[in-house]
């Protein structure tokens, strides 16, 4: 039995290391983690996640849950990043977070659907080219900045195995501006022009799986697959027509980047329960930031202005095709981010159960030193959160179930040190960044299911 | 409380939650507040809003011709705040080149300004030394002790003027760099000097000779030997010398090559110490091409002694022949002074050079300017 579980685990992590399909530490659930109860325990939730969390940390779980389960809540992370001493106003991330796990049976087995929303409050997502010198928090100024959704299914063959996968979904941005006429540059109320505006958002989705094993009523073990994409921003422009029957112009541009790059993820977790009211975890996350894409805009650009019969006046210069961007290779490192947490059942009763909660996790920076002509700043972090959580048992009889209340609060520390340019001549010099990022919140949810069927 | 009213409660907790967040509407996004900057630019020519008079030009006049800047900042007696005090080359009535003062309580509106009508800046130094030729150029102002140190090119050398109140000064009666028979790249006399101070207090001096720029030493600032960046070879390197034009190969389509293969000249010198602990040394200078087009560039190093390393990209490039930076701290930002040209009065002809301001960072928009000092 024991081999076969083991087995079993085996072959779930290397079907899921073989997807191809394909991005990660920019969801905000990456960097502020997904939940209160996941939260609080340090993000190391893949064996010991359910309800409507699993679905970012393990689909599997999902078939863990046994009743109709709702959840809402509240996140903000506020952050104090410094360089120089100064603050750079890295906008805080907050919304709502919350989901739903439907449960039933197909063909006799246990089987759940799942889905779960990060839905900010202050933009659904944000799109950001920066120039490449641009110093800015590459990991906390854009990345976090966008909606998270995922929906997933998972099924329970035997009852100590589930498997579970589904699709988180985002879009991508293509737009398209024509403008045609003719320009009067002395009197521009006499203009003529036309503009068309044609932008799409297209929908791209990215594949997760995960498997959980459990090895006994106090150990579990899990295997998690989260994959890779790439957010696009295409644009162009189209100007043409004639300058005051002057002359004529055409102006095309276009450019492409990739907004927002999160690379395949392969986490591994576990699960002990040393006492029957104390549950330690571990999760260790492997990433793949050497595919990273960084947002840099590539820019082609056409002008066609031919000058008047005569030449040009010895007073207007023509203006100049602007010379395409070099994009200098942004170099990042594969990392491997342990994350450990801890859940104490402070009180066992017949209608309620109250709980606290602790985690830690390293970040190891995946950026190398920044010490030619890009910016992209990063620093390690620490990462301690703590957290508390009640579960009321037949509250009321309009609640017939479970409910919990959970809360989290998080400090994640990133270490200062100074990036020393090689170039003298660099506009943006040496510097010193560091900083911190504090998060807290507040989960409520609903299991409509007698206490003591959910496993 | 009943369980009841704590099923409620939660309920109506959630209900908030929910409220909350729907009723919160998005803010325009920062993470670009206070960005580390060497402190030179890229600079942006100043908005019509931002100065008194026909901007960018901060000190324009057909017959004087003001050219070659240098700002300082100063504190005036009677003054709560500094002042940027600008010394600068122009032609007098008799159509020699001498160096006059002006000064603005915010770095724009300054004395004598074509708006200021009435007034002129302050002449405080005209050639009046046999080895001077005649003409002034290039002043270089500098703060030491309690007095103003005023460093100046002529056909002799580099020479240097003293004063305490920064408007009468005293000659020292030879120069204080004197130009030598050419050798090597050094082919005409030393001009367009700039003048800094090492933390152990030893004077260093840039110049401008021939297509490059040089640099020489002093332990009190009045008496200069030339430094060698290179003291391998034989003869005195320039610390800055004219960039190789590219290839065609070495060019992507439409970029250009360096803007400075014709000559760099007019090195105005800044020290600071980075946030890593590093002296770091900061030249601007005008970088000119083969065909003549010039642009202001940037040059550094760490340490106190070697060659300069130049950064690719113009830190500010209009394309009005400017020449001769020279900057000054105002407010959170640096205000560069250059030589540009103006074009021409509503009579006629063929416009004159004068002195226009530009600002960095160049997101930054400055409040309307203050009224002009009462005195030069």
């Amino acid at each position: 039995m024991a081999r076969a579980r083991s087995l079993s685990l085996a072959a779930a992590a290397a079907c899921a290391a073989s997807l191809s399909a394909g991005a990660a530490q920019a969801n905000p659930p990456d960097t502020y983690g997904f939940g209160s109860r996941e939260t609080a325990m340090g993000g190391a939730a893949s064996a010991t996640t359910r309800g409507f969390a699993a679905t970012y940390y393990n689909p599997a779980a999902l078939a863990r849950s046994r009743g109709l389960e709702l959840s809402i809540g509240y996140f903000r992370a506020d952050h104090h990043m410094q360089i120089n001493g100064a603050d750079t106003g890295v906008d805080p991330v907050k919304g709502l977070n919350g989901g739903l796990v439907v449960p039933g049976t197909l063909f006799g087995m246990p089987f759940a659907f799942g889905i779960a929303l990060h839905l900010p409050d202050d933009r659904i997502s944000r799109v950001r080219a920066l120039r490449q010198e641009q110093p800015r928090w590459e990991m906390y100024d854009n990345r976090n900045q966008r909606l998270f959704l995922a929906a997933c299914l998972a099924i329970e063959p035997v009852p100590w195995l589930q498997i579970g996968g589904g699709l988180s979904f985002m879009s991508s941005t293509r737009g398209r501006l024509d403008i045609t006429g003719r320009a009067n540059v002395f009197r521009a109320d006499d203009s003529e022009l036309r503009h068309e505006v044609d932008a799409d958002l297209t929908a791209i989705r990215y594949p997760h799986a995960g498997v959980r094993v459990a090895l006994s009523d106090s150990a579990a073990l899990a295997a998690v697959y989260r994959g890779e994409f790439q957010l696009g921003l295409d644009l162009s422009a189209r100007l043409a027509g004639s300058i005051s029957d002057l002359t004529t112009a055409l102006f095309v541009l276009e450019t492409s980047s990739v907004n927002n790059f999160l690379p395949q993820q392969i986490v591994l977790g576990g699960e002990w329960k040393p006492h029957r009211d104390v549950t330690t975890t571990f999760d260790a996350t492997w990433i793949q930031w050497s595919a990273y894409v960084p947002p840099v805009a590539r820019l082609d650009v056409a002008l066609d202005i031919p000058p008047p019969d005569g030449g040009w006046p010895p007073t207007v210069t023509p203006p100049e095709v602007p010379a395409p961007t070099r994009v200098e290779p942004l170099r990042m490192r594969d990392r491997l981010v342990p994350r450990f947490g801890v859940e104490w059942r402070a009180v066992h009763a017949r209608t309620a159960d109250v709980f606290a909660r602790g985690g830690y996790e390293i970040f190891v920076s995946p950026i190398e030193a920044q010490s030619g002509l890009t910016n992209y700043i990063d620093r390690s972090r620490h990462t301690v959160s703590l957290g508390a959580g009640v579960a009321l048992r037949d509250l009321a009889r309009e609640l017939p179930g479970t409910v919990t209340l959970d809360a989290h609060g998080q400090l994640g520390q990133l270490v200062t040190s100074t990036t020393r340019k090689t170039s003298a001549a660099d506009l943006v010099g040496d510097y010193t960044a560091g900083g911190r990022f504090i998060a807290f919140g507040l989960q409520l949810g609903v299991v409509f299911d007698p206490p003591g069927r959910a496993k | 409380m009943t369980r009841r009213a704590l099923a409620q409660a939660l309920l109506g907790a959630s209900a908030c939650i929910c409220i909350y967040a729907c009723a919160t509407t998005g803010a325009e996004g920062e993470g670009d507040r206070d960005l580390p900057s060497s402190g030179v630019g890229p600079f942006r020519k100043l908005a019509g809003d931002e100065v008194p008079g026909v901007a960018p030009f901060v000190l324009d006049d057909e017959r004087a011709e003001y050219r070659e800047p240098s700002a300082i900042s100063i504190r005036v007696a009677g003054e709560a705040e500094p002042s940027v005090v600008l010394y600068a080359v122009a032609r007098d009535a008799a159509g020699a080149d001498g160096i006059v003062r002006s000064r603005a309580l915010d770095g724009r509106a300054f004395f004598g300004a074509t708006g200021h009508t009435g007034r002129s800046p302050a002449r405080v130094l005209s050639a009046d030394l046999p080895w001077e030729g005649g003409a002034l150029s290039g002043p270089a102002a500098l703060a030491v002790g309690g007095e103003i140190w005023l460093y100046y090119a002529a056909a002799g050398g580099i020479g240097l003027a003293r004063s305490v109140d920064g408007v009468t000064f005293s000659k020292l009666p030879a120069p204080v760099l004197a130009a030598v028979a050419p050798s090597g790249a050094e082919t005409t006399a030393p001009r367009a000097p700039s003048v800094y101070r090492l933390p152990d207090g030893r004077f260093r001096m840039l110049y401008a000779a021939g297509t490059s720029i040089f640099e020489a030493e002093s332990a009190d600032g009045l008496a200069f030997r030339r430094l060698d960046p290179d003291p391998s070879t034989p003869e005195i390197e320039p610390v800055l010398a004219p960039s190789r034009p590219a290839l065609p190969s070495e060019l992507l389509p439409n970029e250009k090559g360096p803007f400075d293969t014709g000559r760099v000249s007019d090195p105005e010198v800044s020290v600071r110490t980075t946030p890593a602990g590093r002296l770091h040394i900061r030249v601007l200078y005008t970088g000119e091409s083969l065909a003549g087009a010039t642009v202001i560039g940037f040059a550094g190093r760490y340490g106190e002694s070697g060659p300069l390393e130049r950064q690719q990209l113009p830190v500010f490039a209009v394309g009005k022949k400017e020449r001769a930076p020279t900057m000054v701290p105002v407010g959170a930002g640096i205000m560069l002074y250059v030589q540009q040209d103006h074009p021409a009065g509503l009579g006629g002809g063929e416009g004159y050079f004068a002195l226009s301001a530009a600002y960095a960072p160049g997101t930054e928009t400055l409040a309307r300017p203050l009224d002009y000092p009462a005195s030069p």
